[in-house]
């Protein structure tokens, strides 16, 4: 079994290594714009009725649509569609961040409507502007109520991510199932790649869950 | 020669404020002298949170005039704003910012105020409510009545012409009331021109130079304190004030 490590893991570790970067540009890039276009829709749904009604109509469908549709769908219609994307890796990082962006939005709002009135009065009253108050009193405190969603979705990410492959994007686990379908042994490596992910997310989460503790308690709230 | 005069901090003039169908302010007229300091009594509903809180625009009014030194309000809001200061029942300080950072954010953000300048500045009202010591840390950490003189402290660092109190003291312990009260009266001494909407009848009597009744969103009664509270003319007034003593 050692041997087999030895021959199947170690003697690929850079085709793995590889894979695992891809994996991570994926992800971070598609996080990034989940986020971003996250916050676009959040705003449509606090704004006017027309804006709200896009908005959920947007967070109604990518949430109730498979990872797996979206990314075939991003990937082989849209072109025809929209002229984008040019590459599966766009692709890849447009369709995870399409559902990303679905989930987040919910939390985003929930946050930013759970945000005592007050606070944002508080704003007015000295005379700050509807974009000052966003960005000085209504971000940081939702960014700081939603850590733990955002971290919870950041593993979803990971998680959604090993679907690339299938529109030949070279992430982790393309790169796996090219050594098990060349040798026709998965045990150590299918076994390897699932512990390489489970310390990727854990270790991502660790971190993260630490620099939300400490905001909280530099802030003075319940940890 | 006389002189003219002077134009009052604040006037208001026939200020209506309807919610839907509930009409919760039926023609206010206040003028409010530079310096004075004028506490608005009455029952809940009669409308004085509603009538504070139409004076920066936080509610719209449904119509009527708004005057800060002589110069009308009609577009620019967010300067109106910056001239009324205004402190909350539920202090609203910003959770994440020091308390030092809660009291610069507007000087810094709105009027665009050099950091050090807006620094010293707020270090200077966070001396005047006696919390210099705590400018470091974040709002979490301080009692309530701590909390409330931060905000008064913010309020002021806009240098605003009328201060607005809106029931400033009414979610705190009795003791911590005293301490924010105790800031309240050395504003007033300093020849602060506030606005007070309070309970604590005992300021509206000693430190108040003006005490308005309101009565379903009508000034009732208005006069000096010892005139309200000694020989109210209003029965509704009398009413009130033996309620509330009782």
């Amino acid at each position: 079994m050692l041997d087999n490590f030895y021959r199947y893991v170690v003697l690929n570790a850079g085709l793995l290594g590889q894979g695992l970067l891809v994996t991570l540009q994926v992800c971070v890039q598609a996080f990034v714009l989940g986020v971003v276009l996250a916050i676009a829709v959040s705003l449509l749904r606090v704004t006017g009725r027309i804006p709200r009604a896009i908005g959920t109509a947007y967070v109604e469908f990518f949430r109730a649509t498979p990872v797996l549709v979206q990314l075939l769908w991003v990937n082989y219609v849209w072109p025809d569609l929209f002229g984008f994307p040019t590459t599966a890796m766009g692709a890849g990082v447009i369709a995870l961040a399409l559902q990303t962006s679905a989930y987040l939005a919910e939390t985003i709002r929930a946050g930013i409507e759970g945000l005592p009135r007050g606070q944002l009065e508080a704003g007015r009253a000295v005379g700050m502007s509807s974009l000052q108050i966003v960005r000085r009193i209504v971000a940081p405190q939702v960014a700081l109520v939603m850590a733990p969603a955002l971290i919870s979705q950041m593993a979803v990410v990971i998680k959604s991510s090993t679907l690339v492959s299938v529109i030949a994007i070279p992430d982790l686990m393309y790169a796996a199932l090219k050594i098990v379908n060349e040798w026709f042994e998965p045990i150590e490596v299918l076994t390897s790649t699932a512990f390489l992910y489970f310390l990727l997310i854990f270790l991502i989460s660790l971190a993260a869950n630490r620099i939300s503790d400490r905001f909280r308690a530099r802030f003075g709230l319940a940890v | 020669m006389t002189d003219p005069p002077a134009t009052p901090a604040l006037s208001v003039r026939n200020l209506h404020k309807s919610f839907g169908p509930l009409e919760v302010l039926r023609g206010i007229s206040l003028d409010i002298a530079q310096g004075a300091v004028v506490t608005l009594i009455g029952a809940s509903g009669s409308g004085k949170s509603t009538f504070l809180r139409c004076l920066n625009h936080l509610e719209q009014p449904t119509s009527g005039e708004i005057y800060v030194d002589g110069v009308p309000i009609t577009d620019d809001i967010a300067g109106l704003r910056a001239r009324l200061g205004m402190v909350f029942q539920q202090f609203n300080l910003w959770p994440h910012m020091t308390v030092l950072g809660n009291v610069i954010e507007a000087p810094l953000r709105v009027k665009r105020m050099p950091r050090p300048e807006a620094v010293a500045l707020g270090r200077r009202f966070l001396a005047k409510v006696n919390l210099l010591d705590k400018q470091d840390e974040y709002p979490a950490r301080l009692s309530g009545g701590q909390q409330q003189r931060v905000a008064i402290a913010r309020a002021l660092a806009m240098e605003p012409k009328v201060m607005l109190f809106d029931e400033a003291t009414s979610s705190l312990d009795p003791e911590l009331t005293n301490e924010v009260l105790a800031v309240m009266r050395d504003l007033a001494r300093d020849g602060t021109t506030m606005v007070v909407v309070t309970h604590e009848m005992a300021f509206a009597r000693e430190v108040s130079d003006r005490v308005v009744f309101l009565h379903m969103g009508q000034v009732e009664e208005d006069g000096p304190p010892a005139q309200v509270f000694g020989a109210p003319v209003s029965p509704r007034c009398r009413q009130f004030l033996s309620s509330v003593r009782a």
